[in-house]
């Protein structure tokens, strides 16, 4: 790929490697901020953003391995399911950040000896689904949406256990999402957004059923997702936002479209999102940061090819090695 | 048998032991016997200064020995000292015991040494400010307590007997309180134990003080609901962290007190009055946790309570937190429970799809894009059969009328025409054609998409509607080239005459030369599109510029040739 980085500034050009480093590994120590408790109920959730963008990084070995595991592990249920955090019922997110984390620190073992062991997490799993519509729900709560579907997939497959479901009436409930634009949506009839596009195209994918999928109507939605700025947004008319740097690209990287956008614009949108100084990457420049934003920065880096980063996995965002070492491709 | 106590009193102490112990200087061989007093302590002016002088005066022995040491002290004052320490070392054992341990002669001597030295019998334990459990311990804001002067201990100790006098009143009152619980009856009165409303009121006054008192003494928190009579009979479970944990969560006090209440009325599947204000408290500390708001529908449904009555709490807590996924599905399930009771009555049925309806375009106009309540929105359409309600219709209409960027709009009016079971067919899916669909629809979309567009032609949302009715018309794209081209003057006709605009009518009009196989002119469009007029999407307009002439799989394998090269 020929990127001309030499007519744009020196310090946009940098990834801030070490800062971001730091900023992950400090996340856990603020324990005096409100902010901290107040989304306790992303504990888990924050844990595998920050150790997805620490192993993309190259520094996988930045959060302790030990007890990263054993914190994954306080949070199952006898159910199988994990929680957010200690104590938090069992959901289906929390339980999809759990496999992931657990993967990419090659930890399945412990789950077996120490945890409640692969076939318990995968019933847990494959009784959130609606056996007559085929879709997920997050928990016992009912709430449906095609992000449980998605997580669903992701875990299940990385467990091996994806026949535990109704594969394709889950498949047949994604295409029933598909909209007139192009896109998908959390619902039949709901408006094409780019995360929930995300969700629908990676089910489709680890279902090995991505002929379903309209590709140049859905590539011409995504490529119009960047504006003048470089930055991609999540729907017509909306801000640009580095998350979607994720959502947006790995999806145009499985329907295998991603010379459609201006790859040199967003890389240095990303990179102006970044706070070098104490690390961490925010939705937009100059706005505050966070893990979420900071993953999903790093992954779509990665995707872009930046020099130094590990590889992503356009469909699990999770590194490329780790999804060799479990699926074996 | 000891002879009788010698009871010493302090001045007595002062005169008789130092008396006998030989004063150190710096030159080990001068040895003056003076009367000067070992250590002649000046006043205390701490408390733990007070008890170590307590100390050196009822141990006089001891307290040489340790500023001197043993083998510095005159015969007289060592052996006074051996029979101090048998004395203080045996002194748990019972007198019988401890003569029976010493044997007859020894005892015998050892009072006799005592009596001879006017030792005190009663002496105090030496505590060393190093022993933490000797100590006063530490107050609210860390200070150890005996570095209080005199005076202020005093004044400590007095706040600290009026907590316990307002614990043991308090506790009286628990008692009452469990006593009326089990329909005691009092022995004196004959009469049933009640606790009036006056007892209820003075009880919580004096939790007020017992926490203000605590929070003073010991810069202790008491919870509201630890206070609360209310909530007296619920043993909370905290929060069980273990230890070091990665990912710790520090909790503000009034967050974990309530959190550990919920805990433990979840645990007995509590529905109560009490328990709904307690998921309220815990919604407006923080209301994405959803545990709570499941426990909430839980308490709303089995306590029966009104439906429309919660769903105009809802709206008040929606409208503060307009980012929360929570807050909807909350809604989607009192949905699902009221709409039973009033499937069977139109007249209530179209005034609960006017209520909500209202309070949707009120929040909207908030928030006009909102996602989770568009896609409630959308779900409840189908719901409540909404789909022939003009006003649904319109009120779509007043928001592309306010803005025409509105994507979720658009979206919307989408669903509510082509969704609808009487003009389309149901389950056929977005992108089909739907025969059912009649002419007279598809041209009067059509025409309104039109209309739109002339408000902002670059607005992608009004072309992707078009584009998406005539699929589901089944009509050639062709049938609106008219209208495309009114957006796009002179292409190809040089830099200064040409005029493009809406990047979107470049594209749909490519599009349109395409299917009628103008492939040149088709290129023209593309071309102009990736140098000029949308150059961002560059790589998107080549590739369709290369579709024309060959397959898409061949333009795909092509591309990834040209990838591989580049990367290499």
């Amino acid at each position: 790929m020929t990127q001309n980085f030499t007519s744009l500034p020196q310090e946009l050009l940098q990834l801030a490697t070490s800062a971001h480093v730091k900023y992950i590994q400090s996340l856990d120590s603020r324990k005096d901020e409100y902010d901290y408790w107040l989304t306790e109920h992303l504990r888990l959730n924050g844990l595998y953003w920050g150790l997805t963008a620490l192993h993309l990084l190259g520094h996988p070995e930045a959060l302790p391995r030990a007890e990263t595991i054993d914190f994954v592990l306080s949070c199952q249920h006898e159910n199988g399911g994990f929680g957010a955090a200690p104590g938090h019922d069992a959901h289906m997110l929390s339980t999809v950040s759990a496999v992931q984390i657990l993967a990419m620190v090659d930890a399945f073992d412990d789950l077996e000896t120490r945890g409640r062991g692969k076939a318990q997490v995968g019933k847990y799993i494959a009784s959130l689904q609606n056996r007559q519509t085929g879709t997920f729900a997050g928990d016992e709560w009912g709430e449906e949406d095609t992000r449980f579907l998605y997580g669903a997939f992701n875990a299940l497959s990385l467990l091996g256990l994806l026949d535990l479901v109704d594969v394709d009436k889950a498949v047949d409930h994604v295409a029933a999402c598909a909209n007139f634009d192009g896109g998908y949506g959390v619902s039949p009839g709901a408006e094409s957004h780019s995360g929930q596009i995300f969700t629908c195209v990676a089910a489709l994918a680890i279902a090995g059923r991505k002929e379903l999928i309209d590709v140049d109507r859905l590539g011409r939605w995504l490529s119009e997702r960047q504006i003048a700025g470089g930055g991609l947004n999540g729907r017509p008319e909306k801000k640009e936002d580095v998350c979607y740097s994720w959502w947006v690209l790995s999806s145009l990287e499985m329907i295998g479209k991603t010379h459609w956008i201006d790859k040199e614009k967003l890389t240095n949108f990303i990179l102006s999102s970044q706070d070098t100084e104490k690390g961490g990457i925010s939705d937009r420049p100059g706005d505050m940061v966070d893990v979420w934003h900071t993953c999903f920065g790093i992954a779509g880096l990665s995707l872009l090819e930046y020099p130094g980063l590990e590889p992503v996995d356009e469909v699990y965002c999770m590194p490329k090695s780790t999804i060799k070492r479990v699926l074996g491709r | 048998m000891p002879p009788k106590n010698k009871v010493a009193t302090k001045p007595k102490a002062t005169e008789s032991a130092p008396a006998t112990i030989t004063t150190t200087t710096t030159n080990p061989t001068t040895t003056t016997s003076t009367s000067q007093p070992a250590s002649q302590p000046s006043e205390p002016t701490t408390v733990l200064e007070r008890s170590q002088h307590r100390y050196e005066q009822t141990r006089p022995f001891e307290a040489a020995r340790r500023q001197h040491g043993l083998s510095k002290l005159s015969k007289e004052d060592q052996k006074g000292w051996i029979c101090d320490q048998l004395l203080h070392l045996t002194d748990r054992l019972p007198a019988a015991s401890r003569s029976r341990l010493l044997g007859p002669k020894a005892s015998k001597e050892i009072w006799w040494t005592i009596n001879g030295t006017n030792s005190i019998v009663r002496g105090l334990k030496y505590k060393h400010k190093s022993e933490p459990h000797t100590t006063w311990g530490t107050d609210r804001d860390g200070h150890d307590v005996g570095s209080y002067s005199i005076e202020r201990f005093d004044e400590r100790t007095k706040k600290r007997i009026a907590l316990t006098a307002l614990q043991v009143s308090s506790r009286v009152f628990r008692e009452n309180v469990e006593r009326e619980k089990r329909g005691y009856v009092d022995a004196r009165s004959g009469q049933e134990v009640i606790v009036t409303e006056r007892e209820i009121d003075e009880e919580k006054v004096r939790r007020s003080k017992m926490a203000a008192l605590k929070k003073e003494l010991y810069g202790e928190i008491t919870g509201k609901l630890a206070s609360s009579v209310e909530w007296e009979d619920v043993v909370p479970i905290p929060h069980e962290e273990p230890e070091g944990a990665l990912a710790a969560i520090a909790y503000p006090a009034e967050y974990a007190e309530a959190m550990s209440y919920l805990r433990a009325v979840m645990s007995k599947k509590e529905y109560s009055p009490r328990c709904l204000r307690l998921t309220e408290h815990i919604i407006a500390m923080n209301a994405a946790h959803y545990t709570v708001w499941l426990y909430r529908a839980a308490n709303i449904f089995a306590l029966g309570l009104s439906i429309p009555e919660e769903i105009e709490w809802l709206n008040e807590v929606a409208l503060a937190n307009l980012k929360n996924y929570q807050i909807w599905h909350h809604r989607h399930l009192l949905v699902e429970h009221y709409y039973p009771t009033i499937a069977s009555d139109p007249t209530a049925l179209a005034q609960f799809a006017k209520q909500e309806r209202d309070f949707l375009i009120a929040i909207l106009s908030e928030d006009t894009k909102n996602y989770h309540v568009w896609s409630y929105r959308s779900w409840l359409v189908g719901k409540l059969g909404m789909w022939e309600d003009e006003e649904e219709l319109k009120s779509i209409e007043t928001l592309i009328d306010e803005d025409v960027r509105n994507n979720s709009a658009w979206s919307h009016r989408f669903f509510l025409v082509f969704s609808n079971p009487k003009y389309a067919t149901p389950g056929k899916g977005a992108t089909e054609r739907d025969e059912k669909v009649t002419q007279e629809l598809v041209d009067r979309e059509v025409k309104y998409a039109q209309e739109k567009t002339y408000l902002a032609p670059q607005n992608q949302s009004p072309w992707n509607y078009m584009r998406g009715v005539l699929v589901k018309g089944g009509q050639q794209l062709a049938s609106v080239q008219g209208f495309v081209e009114e957006f796009v003057v002179k292409l190809g006709e040089g830099e200064e005459e040409e005029e493009v605009r809406s990047t979107h009518a470049l594209d749909l009009l490519a599009e349109i030369y395409a299917e009628k196989g103008e492939n040149e002119k088709a290129d023209l469009c593309l071309r102009r599109l990736a140098e000029k007029w949308d150059r961002i999407r560059g790589g998107y307009w080549e590739w369709r510029r290369k579709c024309l002439t060959k397959s898409a799989k061949v333009v795909e394998e092509e591309t990834e040739k040209v990838e591989a090269v580049a990367v290499a």
